[in-house]
C-alpha cells in the first residue's frame, strides 16, 4: 500500500508528501535506529488504539504511549523524570517528532474513512547523532535553538524537526504561507482556523 | 487553541467572514462561517467516532476537496498540539494579556497545563 492515493490526488503533491514523512518513519534517525522508530510507531497506535497497557517498565513506551494517547496531561516534571530513566532530551525530541507525525498521518486516513498504512520497513543504518549543539535552556521543557517557538520545537534535532515542517506545509500550510489570510486552498482561512482551533479544544491544547 | 483561535478571529476579520468563536466550546452556538456547523461535526466525528455521517454532511455542503482538506488540518493538529504539549511550549505573558478576554470568554485557562514551565 502506499500514501500516494486517489483519495487524496485533490491536492496537488499531497499523498506523495505524506508517504515520504511515513516511509522516513522507518529510516535511522538522529539517535533512534530504524527498527526502534518503527518501534515508537507501533506503541503510538497501540496506545491510540488502547489494544493493551503501556510497559510502565520500557521508558520509550511510556513515552510515546502518553505522547500518543494523553498529552495534555504531560508536565515538566514527568519529562524530566524520562530523562532521569534514560531517555535524553535529544532522543525525547526525536520521539515526540515521530509520534506526532504518526499520529497525523492515522488521523488523515481516519478521517478520511481510508485503512491505515502498514508500518514501514526498517532501513539499516546507524543514527546520525547530528543534535544541533546550539540548542539550549529555553522556557520550554525541552532544549531549543533560538528560543521557545513552536516553529523551533524539534530544533534541537534538525532531521526531525524539518521532517516536521515539510509535513506542517504539505496538510495545513507553510510556516510562510501563515501570514496569508487568503492561502486559496480547499478550504478559506477563516474555515481552516475554525477546523485547527476545535482539534486543539479536543485536545485540550491550551497553545 | 489560543494561537488558532486569534488566527480565526484575525482571518474572519481580513476576509470578512462572520464567525462566533464561543461555538468553538459551546455547542448551542452557530460559528457563523460557511459550513461551520458541518465543519465542527466533521472534526468531532473524526475524533471521537469515527463514523462518516459527517464525513458525508460536509461533502454535502463545501465538496469533496474541502473534506480533504478538513482531514489534513485535522492531522496537522493532532501532530502540532502534540508537539506543543510535549515540549512545554510556553504562552507569553503579551499574548496572555492580548488574549485575555478569549481565555475568559471561551474558558481556555482550564487547558493550561504549563503552570510549571520555566
Amino acid at each position: 500500500m502506499s500514501l500516494d492515493r486517489p483519495e487524496l490526488a485533490v491536492r496537488t503533491g499531497l499523498g506523495r508528501a505524506m508517504e515520504d514523512s511515513w516511509q522516513s518513519l522507518g529510516s535511522p534517525g538522529t539517535r533512534w535506529t530504524g527498527s526502534e522508530r518503527i518501534r515508537i510507531v507501533a506503541e503510538a497506535r497501540a496506545a491510540r488504539l488502547a489494544t493493551s497497557p503501556g510497559q510502565e517498565d520500557d521508558v520509550m513506551a511510556r513515552a510515546a504511549w502518553k505522547v500518543a494517547a494523553s498529552p495534555a496531561s504531560i508536565r515538566r516534571h514527568w519529562v524530566d523524570a524520562l530523562a532521569r530513566d534514560g531517555l535524553d532530551p535529544g532522543r525525547y525530541v526525536e520521539l515526540v517528532g515521530i509520534v506526532s507525525r504518526a499520529v497525523a498521518i492515522d488521523t488523515v486516513l481516519e478521517a478520511l474513512g481510508l485503512e491505515i498504512e502498514p508500518l514501514p520497513q526498517p532501513v539499516a543504518g546507524d543514527p546520525s547523532e547530528d543534535v544541533d549543539q546550539r540548542a539550549g535552556k529555553v522556557k520550554a521543557w525541552v532544549p531549543m535553538v533560538g528560543g521557545a517557538s513552536i516553529t523551533q520545537a524539534l530544533s534541537m534535532v534538525p532531521a526531525e524537526n524539518a521532517k516536521l515542517e515539510a509535513l506542517h506545509g504539505a496538510l495545513y500550510l507553510s510556516f510562510e504561507e501563515m501570514a496569508d489570510p487568503k492561502p486559496g486552498k480547499e478550504l478559506t482561512r477563516p474555515q481552516m482556523e475554525l477546523v485547527a482551533a476545535r482539534t486543539s479544544a479536543y485536545n485540550e491544547c491550551f497553545y | 487553541m489560543l494561537a488558532h483561535t486569534g488566527l480565526l478571529s484575525w482571518s474572519a476579520q481580513q476576509t470578512d467572514t462572520p464567525v462566533d468563536v464561543r461555538a468553538l466550546t459551546d455547542p448551542d452556538v452557530d460559528p457563523l462561517v460557511p459550513g461551520g456547523r458541518e465543519l465542527l461535526s466533521f472534526v468531532d466525528a473524526t475524533l471521537t467516532s469515527g463514523d462518516q455521517v459527517a464525513s458525508r454532511a460536509l461533502d454535502a455542503t463545501l465538496g469533496a476537496p474541502a473534506v480533504v482538506m478538513a482531514a489534513t488540518v485535522i492531522g496537522n493538529f493532532q501532530m502540532m498540539n502534540r508537539v506543543a504539549d510535549a515540549t512545554g511550549m510556553p504562552v507569553g505573558t503579551g499574548s496572555r494579556r492580548r488574549n485575555a478576554e478569549l481565555i475568559e470568554a471561551l474558558g481556555l485557562d482550564r487547558y493550561d497545563h504549563l503552570e510549571d514551565t520555566g
